[in-house]
């Protein structure tokens, strides 16, 4: 009996950093965001009133919200068939036996280890006027804004999207890899006796075996896209003209900027609904994708 | 004779993809180490090279930019020795004890890993307000020092360990502390070290925490200076590109050093959840 209370006591002791973290840091922030979005709490004033849905219906006549919900859209929407395919094609040249496969795939990874930040300042001095993408656009003949990448309305998402593809393929080519590596040698050696070309064996053993390490990374990368905030902040703030501004760095500039804390949650949490029906419409595909295979 | 003329196009193909990868971080490295840096015109550089440690000096001379390279060393080795003692402790009792709501609070664990940070970035700032936090080293520190990931790590690889140390040591009469830390932890030393590799790593690269919960210029760290310097006046490149590189630097020794390790937890960590 005694042992058995000990145990007990233990038990809980080795599951409180779990239990503090989770409740502290999770779990309340979440419900607390959730109250502030139905009130009109400002840091700064002394009253908070709860003012029922008004903060969301405000929202969705907030032009400047609109536009970051359309940036977003087109952030997440413009870069992922993009990283999913080139991380697929990467994950295909570096798995097959030639001389320094090892080096490509550690040289592909290396700018998804890199800070973000420094990326972002990188590219902000390669993007800018005078800068060494815009000179080779310049060379190759292609029109580019007369102030640098970042500084037009019409150039400076995509070259966001740009720069977030080129980082973010070598972590998803790593996943690609994996997934590769768990198919069984056997299928392809079945294959190659039944006369099929190496187009065939990709089409019919490769990719359908990839598919649930494919979904799943694009379940990640929606996930993830969706809260794209530091490149803007490091780069554009938001500009030129809102046309880089991002939910999240709506969030972050109404919330911890402006301090209107309370219209910021509500953003927040239409944000946090977006990409959780993203993600259980994904989840869905993927389950059909597995039974179906089965 | 076609296969390997197709194979040398292949290898050409990456390696100018390689190239093309490396290529920003190679300019930032030739930016950091230039006597004359003008970011307009490669030629005048690649004429007039000489390196130069000047750039480093003069960064480093910044005020309080040597004290956000401390703060970020003593907020990584912090969070990195907490997580690799916490996500043993609740990894273990995970994999081990037999307790009432086991599936649900593991499915907490899984859970969280879903939910977008940015939902929780304003009542986090007002928590850390509340509890006095606010631009101190306990903000930077202890909302990170159980991460759901090392959690999940841990309990997957204690479930396949052998029991029988485990339990010859209670039979002996030995505490659960001491079953854990002198008996499980050293067998747990592969999967610790993946887990420290990359809590380290991320972070060393964090950004958004550590900026929305510090103001002051001496609590910052490196990627929130560099992110900063950026934003305050003319911007000095070199200088800039200096600064980047003393932030890159560490990683990509730590990348070299420790790859495997860093590839399994990544793949392990994906495959995982």
């Amino acid at each position: 009996m005694n042992r058995m209370t000990g145990r007990k006591s233990v038990t809980f002791a080795f599951l409180l950093p779990w239990l503090i973290t989770l409740s502290l840091f999770w779990l309340y922030p979440l419900l607390h965001s959730l109250y502030l979005s139905f009130t009109d709490y400002e840091l700064l004033s002394s009253t908070t009133e709860f003012i029922g849905l008004q903060n969301y219906i405000r929202l969705f006549g907030d032009p400047t919200f609109l536009e970051a919900l359309k940036n977003t859209a087109i952030f997440v929407i413009g870069t992922i068939p993009f990283t999913t395919v080139i991380a697929l094609g990467l994950a295909l040249l570096v798995n097959r036996k030639i001389p320094g496969a090892q080096i490509f795939r550690s040289g592909y990874f290396v700018p998804s280890i890199t800070s973000l930040v420094v990326m972002a300042l990188i590219f902000t001095n390669l993007y800018s006027k005078g800068g060494y993408l815009t000179m080779l656009c310049d060379f190759a003949g292609l029109p580019t804004p007369d102030r640098g990448f970042l500084l037009s309305e019409t150039t400076a998402l995509p070259a966001i999207m740009a720069m977030d593809i080129w980082i973010a393929c070598g972590y998803y080519m790593l996943l690609f890899l994996a997934g590769l590596k768990s198919i069984p040698e056997e299928q392809y050696e079945a294959a190659e006796l039944d006369g099929a070309s190496s187009w065939d064996k990709f089409w019919r053993i490769t990719l359908p075996q990839l598919r649930p390490i494919a979904l799943y990374i694009i379940l990640i990368n929606t996930i993830k896209s969706f809260q794209v905030f530091v490149e803007v902040f490091v780069m554009t703030k938001g500009g030129p003209l809102n046309s880089t501004l991002t939910a999240v760095y709506f969030v972050y500039d109404r919330g911890l900027h402006k301090f209107n804390m309370g219209y910021a949650s509500a953003a927040a949490y239409v944000l946090f609904l977006i990409i959780m029906l993203f993600a259980l419409v994904q989840m869905r595909v993927f389950k059909v994708g597995r039974s179906t295979a089965e | 004779m076609k296969r390997t003329v197709a194979n040398w196009i292949l290898w050409i193909l990456m390696l100018t993809v390689l190239i093309g990868m490396l290529l920003p971080l190679w300019w930032m490295l030739f930016g950091a180490f230039s006597e004359s840096f003008d970011s307009g015109s490669l030629w005048k550089n690649l004429s007039g090279y000489s390196i130069t440690l000047d750039n480093f000096k003069s960064i480093l001379s910044v005020k309080n930019f040597g004290r956000s390279i401390i703060n970020s060393a003593i907020v990584g080795t912090a969070v990195t020795a907490g997580n690799a003692i916490f996500c043993l402790m609740v990894g273990y009792a995970f994999a081990r004890y037999r307790f009432i709501g086991k599936k649900l609070l593991f499915i907490t664990v899984a859970g969280v890993l879903m939910i977008p940070v940015h939902i929780i970035i304003i009542p986090l700032f007002l928590l850390i307000n509340k509890l006095g936090w606010y631009d101190t080293y306990a903000a930077l520190i202890v909302p990170f020092l159980v991460n759901p990931l090392g959690i999940l790590l841990l309990a997957q690889y204690i479930r396949e360990l052998p029991v029988d140390l485990e339990e010859a040591a209670r039979i002996d009469g030995a505490g659960e502390l001491r079953i854990l830390f002198s008996i499980v932890m050293p067998m747990c030393k592969p999967v610790l070290a993946v887990l420290a590799v990359q809590i380290f790593m991320t972070n060393w690269n964090a950004f958004l925490m550590p900026f929305i919960l510090t103001s002051s210029d001496s609590m910052r760290t490196l990627p929130v200076m560099l992110a900063l310097l950026q934003g305050y006046q003319q911007i000095n490149w070199p200088q800039l590109f200096a600064a980047s590189t003393i932030s890159v630097i560490p990683v990509i020794l730590v990348f070299l050093v420790f790859q495997k390790r860093i590839v399994s937890g990544i793949v392990a960590g994906a495959l995982k959840s």
